[in-house]
């Protein structure tokens, strides 16, 4: 089985954004919001040996990820290949799990009212095409592939070249988006944008644990407004029951 | 969303989630079918170019029921290679702009006010025609200039040149590229060109002067760089802010503005002083030598230390570089390099360390164009104008390029009515307000016209003084000449196409050029019906197949990049005078200038004041993409570098607003503080673009300040017409 990986090279990346542009453009992303971002670390060290570099952020699919476990309805899933999806249909837009994701990798399309985020492309690559953000990377930044398939370009980054995967003491879920380049410049981006702790809402455990299978039974018994406005008041109630 | 949830779907739902697991058993289960994929919607792929910029990348519209749905990069496309920038990428959001001008208007108001009425095609083009014939015969036909930009406006510079004028200025030259292109053809016999032939990938060792690569984008240049940075070529950038190229950097080298002659005068010095140049090259190529040897002398590192601020030990350092690395060195001649006014001697200078290292038509260093023969229309000659060019091209400005023209010298001449009255500019695709520095003399220059006519996609705030405003439909719903590239290192020929009919009752250029045409009785000029027919008479000689080159967009060459390469169909290896490489410049000497570059001190801050210094962020082009919906998601306003120390004494603090007044008391927009250690002291740095002053760009009216704006000061290049424009000084009011 396939694991797939996604590899930016720092070395080469000029933070140009078209990798943020492409990617809204082939996803219909509304303006303001984006699967993936650019982030200049700004300028560290001292006057005249100066670092700076940029973090290109993106879901992860995480080994382990903290996105699946707060979904109420099973909307986000993982498949055996790593790739974290998210099933439209199923999605109700709760946005737990954009409060779980570590990495801030997640949003709520506002047109749809649904979550979003990278999937690697996936439709593209089924079709043989690669991950718009690689194919527009103007440095031929970016790499995408199977880190089983020792060929690839991401196996040879990995695990030959050393690429690095943004993760620390506290946050350690096995993402599979990785960092290439020197020393200082990898360092200055996972330091300037570390992940916070997976935020599990006690709401959502609640739901998950106790309610859900009552819920959903109910759903099926047809008590859909009920449904609706119970989730419209976990919705209203997040910020309360946030840990 | 509660209408979508039909009850059989939650029963399916149910059923779903009652066998949840972390892992589902394949991928193939999956259903992303998120809004606005078109995965599922059948699409036809044009094959055209981009033109966010002027590079011209490759570019697959992806078209269904009329809509341009995606642009993705063309992979067949010889130089971009299925890369698109993010300005590239967001190009639906120019052809889907609501602000864009949609119908032709005449102005009702006064100048200034920006009040118009909606007028037919019809209507428009006769009253061009009329107005042009009036003042042909009041003024003579020199007293009607062009200010074209990009590829857009050729037919009808076509047009114009048939109606009699020659008074024609783009800012690609005087407020560009121009010192460059001047300087490399007086010492190699040969300026650039677009896309600028340096071999990036190849090299072993990059020299970046002032050059911002990274933040100053076109895709195959910043493929063929980060691959060379990958490949182990070492990088020199010479810049007196941290760049993004900087930040990749071997040698960060932060100058001191204005004195990068002396440091390539000290590296010159090196070079020969230490028996580093190649010797073989110099003696089988070029001639002055001895000349420039003696010149050289007392320009040591040390001389240049004081002068720079760069540490002597640096600059031998980087010159032994560049010696261990030659021939495959790519010193980069730059693409803006209009900066103090002594540019082209600068670009001599560039040219001449070129030359020492033995870099020009050799591998990893500057590569030569190859010609591509098209074919031609028997057109009736053009009329000869009576009188000289009115901008100084090849007069006052002896060097100046009498194809590309010299923009400040139309405005100078408009203003001063010497050496005969401008009566009538017609701005097609450029922004005379930001990209003609000076815009108080423009203004008033404009301000003694008869007659002000706009040919724009945006309503810039130029069409405010403009009595007529075209229309033209934007990249993606137009034709235009195709790009002939022969300064890649495989020669192409690369076409735009519409991808749709155009929106609104805009027009593509050719159509308004023929239309004209007619009206003015100068139909020879245009022997053709369709654009298409054109084309095909353009590539007969080629022998492309027309099929081919409209579905893969582009057509490429063998090229010849190397001087090993070269056939004598290529014509002399330098076209100098002396057919040699040009170290001592005897035509400079004849027209009364240093034959060799020399150091002269440029004027510095008064005490309070940053020198001012602009650039270009990745997300925008010019003045001309503030306005598109997802680039300003990215970027909507510019800020105002200061360095930290600086920063402190003025007390300042991050993200604060701030004016910036000039030396002549004129004072910019609210401008945000961006403090950092990533830039002299002496400086201040802002992106070029913003503060646009046109209502009628409602995303980009008066967000972030105009560098334009500032620059009430240039200081001319004698040789070739260019406007210094880092002259200008400023200093940090607090709101
Ligand atoms: S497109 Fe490539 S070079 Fe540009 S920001 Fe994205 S990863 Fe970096
Ligand atoms: S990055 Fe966030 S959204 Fe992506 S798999 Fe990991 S936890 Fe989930
Ligand atoms: S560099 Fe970017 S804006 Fe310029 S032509 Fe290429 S894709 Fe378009």
């Amino acid at each position: 089985m396939a694991r797939y990986a996604m590899v930016t090279d720092l070395r080469k990346c000029v933070g140009c954004q078209a990798c943020t542009v492409a990617c809204n453009s082939e996803w219909a992303v509304p303006t303001g919001f984006a699967r993936t971002h650019v982030h200049p670390t700004g300028v560290a060290g001292t006057f005249p040996h100066l670092v700076s570099s940029f973090y290109i952020a993106q879901c992860n699919h995480c080994d382990h990820p903290a996105c699946i476990e707060p979904c109420p309805t099973g909307a986000t899933y993982q498949s055996a290949d790593g790739i974290v999806h998210i099933d439209r249909d199923l999605c109700i837009g709760c946005g737990y799990c954009v409060e779980a994701c570590p990495y801030d990798a997640r949003y709520i399309n506002p047109v749809i009212k649904k979550a979003d985020k990278c999937d690697f492309c996936w439709p593209r690559v089924q079709k043989g095409l690669e991950p718009a953000c690689v194919l527009t990377c103007t440095a031929h930044a970016k790499f995408f592939g199977d880190l089983e398939d020792q060929n690839s370009d991401v196996f040879k980054m990995v695990y030959e070249q050393g690429a690095r995967r943004l993760e620390t003491s506290e946050v350690s879920i096995g993402p599979n988006v990785y960092y290439l380049g020197k020393k200082e410049d990898v360092d200055l981006v996972f330091a300037s944008f570390p992940p916070h702790r997976p935020r599990l809402l006690r709401a959502g455990e609640v739901w998950r644990r106790y309610l859900r299978p009552l819920v959903l039974g109910a759903i099926g018994a047809t008590f859909l407004g009920q449904a609706i406005a119970f989730f419209h008041q976990l919705r209203v109630g997040e910020d309360e029951f946030e840990e | 969303m509660r209408d979508k949830f039909t009850r059989r779907e939650f029963f399916r739902r149910s059923t779903v989630a009652g066998t949840l697991a972390t892992v589902s058993p394949s991928a193939g289960s999956a259903k992303p079918h998120p809004p606005g994929w078109r995965g599922d919607t059948r699409v036809a792929t044009i094959a055209t170019n981009c033109e966010m910029c002027f590079w011209r990348c490759g570019v697959l519209a992806e078209v269904a029921n009329g809509k341009v749905l995606k642009l993705e990069g063309n992979p067949d496309h010889p130089l971009t290679h299925g890369r698109l920038c993010a300005r590239g990428n967001a190009g639906p959001k120019l052809l889907y702009d609501p602000d864009r001008l949609k119908y032709p208007m005449l102005r009702v108001g006064e100048r200034g006010q920006g009040r118009f009425k909606r007028i037919s095609w019809d209507e428009a083009l006769d009253f061009l025609a009329e107005r042009l014939a009036e003042l042909k015969q009041k003024y003579g036909p020199e007293s009607v200039a062009i200010f074209p930009h990009g590829v857009a406006p050729a037919f009808f510079l076509t047009l114009m040149r048939a109606y009699g004028t020659h008074n024609m200025a783009e800012p690609a030259f005087a407020q560009c590229r121009g010192p460059r292109e001047v300087g490399y053809a007086l010492t190699f016999g040969q300026g650039l060109g677009s896309p600028e032939p340096v071999d990036l990938e190849e090299t072993k060792l990059m020299v970046l002067i002032g050059t911002h690569i990274g933040e100053n984008i076109f895709t195959s240049q910043i493929t063929a760089f980060a691959e060379g940075l990958s490949r182990g070529a070492k990088l020199i950038v010479v810049d007196p802010r941290f760049s993004t190229a900087a930040a990749k950097a071997d040698w960060w080298l932060p100058i001191r503005p204005g004195t990068d002659i002396a440091l390539l005068l000290a590296w010159m010095h090196v070079l020969i002083g230490e028996d580093l140049y190649d010797k073989e090259y110099i003696s089988k190529y070029a001639q002055g030598f001895t000349e420039l040897a003696a010149h050289l002398k007392e320009f040591t590192p040390e001389w240049a230390e004081a002068i720079t601020e760069l540490p002597a030990a640096k600059i031998r350092a980087t010159a032994r570089a560049m010696a261990a690395a030659k021939p495959a060195v790519a010193l980069h001649p730059g693409r803006h390099t209009t900066w103090y006014g002594n540019d082209t001697q600068r670009a001599r200078a560039m040219a001449i360390v070129t030359a020492l290292l033995g870099s020009w038509g050799r591998k990893g260093g500057i590569f030569l164009p190859t010609e591509i023969k098209t074919g031609k229309f028997a057109l009736p000659a053009f009329p000869q104008p009576k009188r000289e060019r009115a901008d100084g091209a090849g007069t006052r400005y002896p060097l100046a390029s009498e194809e590309q023209g010299v923009t400040n010298g139309l405005v100078d001449a408009t203003v001063t009515g010497q050496p005969y009255p401008i009566k009538a500019w017609i701005v097609y695709g450029q922004n005379v307000l930001e990209s003609i520095p000076q815009r108080p003399r423009t203004l008033e220059a404009i301000s003694k016209l008869d007659l002000m006519v706009v040919v724009d996609v945006l309503p810039m705030e130029q069409i405010y003084y403009a009595d007529l405003v075209l229309p033209e439909a934007t990249y993606l719903e137009r034709f235009d000449m195709p790009q002939i590239a022969q300064s890649a290192k495989q020669p192409y020929i690369a076409i735009r196409q519409p991808s749709i009919k155009p929106l609104y009752e805009s027009k593509p250029g050719w159509w308004i050029a023929q239309q004209m045409a007619h009206r003015m009785g100068l139909e020879a000029y245009f022997p053709w019906k369709t654009p298409e027919e054109y084309l095909e008479t353009l590539v007969r000689p080629l022998g492309v197949n027309m099929d081919v080159l409209l579905t893969k967009g582009a057509v490429a060459f063998p090229g010849r990049p190397y001087i090993s390469d070269r056939l004598p169909e290529d014509g002399p290896l330098f076209p100098t005078q002396s057919g040699k490489i040009e170290l001592y410049s005897p035509l400079l000497k004849q027209l009364g200038f240093d034959p060799l570059p020399r150091y002269t001190p440029i004027e510095e801050p008064p005490v309070g004041y940053f020198r001012l210094i602009y650039g270009r962020a990745p997300v925008h082009s010019f003045a001309r993409s503030q306005n598109n919906a997802w680039l300003d998601a990215l970027m909507d306003e510019n800020v105002a570098w200061i360095n930290e120390d600086a920063a402190r004494d003025l007390r300042l603090s991050e993200g604060q607003k701030v004016i910036l007044e000039n030396q002549d008391g004129v004072r910019s927009l609210p401008i945000r503080v961006s403090i950092t250690k990533g830039i002299r002291r002496d400086c201040l740095y802002m992106v070029h673009g913003f503060g646009h002053e046109s209502r009628r760009l409602r995303l980009a009216y008066h967000r972030g300040a105009s560098d334009t704006g500032l620059m009430t000061r240039v200081k001319v290049d004698p040789i070739m017409g260019g406007t210094g424009l880092r002259v200008n000084f400023v200093k940090v009011v607090t709101v």
